[in-house]
């Protein structure tokens, strides 16, 4: 090959029917994009960002006003609701440092604790009135609002931050993680139509399982709006534990298991709750497992497992599987078509795992919103 | 966008003799609660709220 007769101007096309113009028309954009390309993109990906940010306003906004409008209406306020209702709106928990973390559960326990008592004393003293069932659906319902609120203020605050120091690779963190995000406050959002109208959430399995089973039976409140009943099951003696419905909380179960524990010896735990499944499980799946089957940050289940583990008590977990939207929205029929199934799954495994003449605890945990006992 | 669709749940309350076991659907009305009673049966027994649902439209 030779290499000699090199001819610029062969080579870039100039000798040719080529005119400059054409030429600019495809090495032009090239250059834009070799210089400004992350500027464009950023633009382009903060459009679409912006969209969800504007539907997290509208969920914030419309969550305040619906909570307001429940108050106002079904409440009876003794006086103006709206400022202490935005001032609880705005309550933040400074967690425990944790460069130390021996010795963090009981201190997390202590914060969460004291925001959840102080938050409850302050409604009250808005709505001196109302009912304790009332007043946990408000607490629900503020929960779901400040969440929303800070949902939407972490996002806005993340696209911000990039737009302004334009750095693209720094919104692409929040671009990948937006569409989970944005599944997760729309299913809150949806969740507050159901929590005030009392219905049942997918949460609620756990309790719908035990709560039928402690029907026509005495029951009596052994921790914190948790209440607790005895039966006889094929001469096992089953001790019944789920959070005091219709309203919505979730009881105490940590403390009633401490309470339980101090003059019964238990022969084993069996926790029913429902859990998260993996993408192309199905939905209303019943699984059996092993270890203590609740949510939450993990103080409760940090004391239940210390408590099995110090007396040697074998926790056996019954679940029913469902996405995140379904477990904080209206229950769906195929869930609600499983209670008996996971009632007959939690008498099996006594009959499996456990002789005649224990003494086995049964708890049903989550949300017990239109649940009664 | 332009062809997608909301999607509109309706709840559901399920209504089952404590004899017969005879289901009755419903929609759902404000002051529903699981497992509290309701109208009487054809066979003597009584209904009482089995489930609480929502279902798509």
């Amino acid at each position: 090959m030779n290499f000699t007769d090199f001819n610029v101007d062969e080579f870039f096309g100039l000798n040719d029917d080529t005119s400059l113009f054409m030429m600019l028309i495809w090495i032009l954009p090239v250059v834009i994009f070799i210089f400004y390309g992350q500027r464009i993109q950023l633009q382009i990906t903060g459009a679409e960002i912006k969209k969800s940010i504007k539907k997290l306003d509208t969920f914030k906004t419309q969550s305040r006003i619906q909570l307001l409008d429940y108050i106002q209406h079904n409440c009876n306020p003794k006086t103006e609701s709206t400022q202490s209702i935005d001032q609880m709106l705005d309550y933040f928990s400074i967690p425990p440092v944790d460069l130390d973390p021996n010795g963090i559960i009981p201190k997390i326990k202590h914060v969460i604790r004291l925001r959840e008592d102080y938050t409850r004393n302050n409604i009250k003293s808005i709505m001196p009135d109302i009912s304790d069932e009332q007043l946990n659906k408000i607490q629900t319902l503020l929960e779901i609002t400040t969440s929303l609120k800070m949902i939407y203020k972490i996002i806005n605050h993340l696209f911000l931050t990039a737009k302004k120091q334009n750095n693209y690779p720094l919104i692409l963190p929040l671009q990948m993680m937006l569409p989970f995000i944005m599944e997760e406050a729309t299913a809150s959002y949806k969740a507050i139509a159901a929590f005030k109208a009392d219905q049942p959430i997918g949460d609620s399995i756990g309790p719908i399982v035990v709560g039928k089973m402690m029907l026509n039976t005495s029951k009596t409140e052994i921790a914190f709006q948790t209440v607790m009943s005895r039966v006889d099951y094929d001469d096992r003696r089953l001790i019944l534990l789920k959070a005091r419905g219709p309203s919505s909380n979730v009881g105490r179960i940590a403390d009633a298991l401490h309470e339980i524990i101090k003059d019964t010896k238990l022969d084993a735990i069996i926790m029913v709750d429902a859990a998260l499944k993996y993408e192309g499980e199905d939905s209303a799946d019943i699984s059996q497992g092993f270890g203590a089957a609740i949510g939450g940050v993990g103080t409760e289940r940090f004391d239940i497992e210390q408590i099995a583990t110090d007396q040697g008590i074998p926790i056996f977990a019954v679940i029913v599987k469902q996405s995140v939207v379904e477990a904080i929205t209206l229950m769906t029929r195929d869930i609600a078509q499983k209670a008996d199934q996971t009632r007959d799954r939690v008498y099996e495994l006594l009959q499996n795992n456990t002789k005649p003449g224990n003494t086995v605890l049964v708890i049903g945990v989550g949300n017990t919103i239109g649940v009664p006992q | 966008m332009i062809f997608s669709k909301k999607e509109i749940i309706i709840a559901y309350t399920v209504e089952k003799c404590n004899l017969c076991k005879k289901q009755n659907k419903r929609k759902f009305k404000e002051g529903d609660i699981l497992f509290s009673k309701c109208d009487s049966c054809q066979c003597g027994g009584v209904f009482e709220i089995d489930m609480i649902y929502g279902q798509a439209l």
